[in-house]
């Protein structure tokens, strides 16, 4: 009877103890990478003041709603904004030091939405999505345990960052399979030449078409087979590394900071699926 | 059952690439779009809008001296540093994308509609002059263009010219 409790507390602390750890990861990587963000708004000031290019006053007529927009006007004003990227900055500090809780996880879902709408829909594109998909899986995490079932809430909250992170893998691969510029190589020199650090140089390895097409096609085989890493937590593992690199070439080419750190962010939640899809499944 | 589900969501995304089904669009459906993600990254290659912009002199004979026209495009020193903090270089993309959205606005006008009306095209009025004042102070006329460049690997292949702004009298 002892050794059965014993066994079974044992059990449940191995299935427990990787999800804690996911946890903590999610929360640590998620806060680090709320930082960047929130410290490279608050240099931003200058081109969203009231003269700027990025100026509430032209865009505040893209809100349909008066009273919406009447209290946007409110939240918006340069000082409150600035007051509330402060504000944003302490809670992923807390987020990093104490974990998630609702009124935490809450206020950043919030503060989100707002600097999303302040930026017209998207400040910096695919990493605002991603960081929006991993404070929704927070936030269900949040939502379900303040209703009764913690573990229930961070399995769902895990589930859909993963599913929405694979997601963008796989559709990422797929459409450029589905382009002939992608499979003959050309579309990566061509991207590399426009990126913000300037054309690639005259000798550079990319403008080799071979060396352009081996990139390509590995990095749209990659990306489609990715959904695999469900099958094995070590699997997910090495996918999740060569993501990293993958990201850190995106970031060194095109500059793309954001991005690396917004799905690392999502690296612990695939990692853990992997282990719970396969233990069940496999 | 969920590995049937896990497969059918996948062959779901898969339609979703092969069948063409209509936009649906709005205001806050645009200023919501984060959580209606696509996923697709750097996909198409093809015709890509860039912003030019050029400024005169009102000569004391009246006429106008323009300068050449600018290219309005971002480009920035790469430093391992940016990894952790990059705010200008992402400015400067936010910028690019601001142009993007300029012109999916144009494109979506409905014939004879005046695009001055739209909060991109007075967004890419404040850049311009913003860009314009950062060369050359002292101008009193300005316009910007919306060319379309298609590039191939060994650069521009061809430019078309989308919108030509009225010339602006620059208030002082």
């Amino acid at each position: 009877m002892l050794s059965t409790a014993f066994m079974s507390t044992f059990i449940q602390a191995l299935v427990e103890v990787p999800t804690l750890m996911a946890i903590r990861a999610t929360e640590l990587v998620f806060a680090w990478s709320l930082t960047i963000q929130t410290l490279e708004y608050l240099r931003m000031g200058q081109y969203t003041a009231q003269d700027a290019f990025w100026s509430w006053p032209l865009q505040r007529a893209d809100i349909p709603n008066a009273p919406v927009r009447a209290l946007l006007d409110v939240l918006f004003k340069p000082h409150m904004h600035q007051l509330h990227l402060v504000l944003r900055l302490c809670a992923a500090v807390a987020l990093a030091l104490q974990g998630a809780s609702l009124p935490l996880i809450g206020f950043l879902f919030v503060g989100n939405l707002l600097i999303l709408i302040r930026w017209r829909g998207a400040f910096n594109g695919g990493s605002d999505f991603m960081t929006l998909v991993v404070l929704t899986g927070l936030l269900i995490s949040q939502v379900v345990g303040a209703l009764g079932n913690v573990e229930l809430g961070w399995q769902a909250g895990f589930w859909y960052i993963a599913i929405q992170a694979v997601t963008s893998y796989f559709m990422s691969g797929a459409v450029k399979l589905l382009r002939r510029e992608w499979r003959n190589g050309s579309a990566m020199t061509i991207f590399l030449n426009g990126a913000i650090y300037g054309p690639l140089s005259a000798k550079h390895l990319l403008r080799n078409t071979w060396l352009a097409l081996f990139g390509s096609w590995g990095f749209i085989v990659w990306e489609i087979l990715f959904p695999l890493s469900l099958l094995d937590p070590r699997l997910a593992a090495v996918f999740c590394a060569v993501a990293a690199l993958f990201h850190f070439l995106v970031f060194w080419f095109f500059g793309l900071n954001r991005f690396f750190w917004a799905w690392m962010c999502a690296f612990p939640a695939i990692i853990w699926c992997s282990a719970q899809f396969s233990a069940r499944f496999v | 059952m969920t590995e049937v589900l896990f497969i059918a969501y996948f062959l779901v995304l898969v339609a979703t690439l092969v069948i063409k089904t209509p936009i649906i669009k709005g205001p806050w459906l645009f200023l919501m779009r984060a959580f209606f993600p696509n996923w697709k990254f750097f996909h198409a290659v093809g015709y890509v809008p860039h912003l030019y912009a050029r400024s005169a002199v009102q000569l004391v004979t009246g006429e106008l001296q323009w300068t050449d026209w600018v290219l309005i495009y971002p480009r920035r020193v790469r430093r391992l540093s940016h990894l952790v903090h990059n705010p200008d270089t992402n400015i400067g993309l936010a910028q690019q994308n601001m142009v993007d959205h300029f012109w999916a606005d144009l494109h979506d006008l409905p014939e004879g509609v005046d695009p001055r009306g739209l909060v991109s095209y007075k967004m890419m009025q404040r850049l311009c002059d913003q860009v314009l004042r950062a060369r050359d102070v002292n101008f009193t006329h300005c316009q910007f263009e919306l060319r379309m460049a298609l590039d191939d690997r060994e650069g521009c292949a061809d430019t078309q010219v989308m919108m030509t702004s009225p010339v602006e009298v620059v208030a002082c």
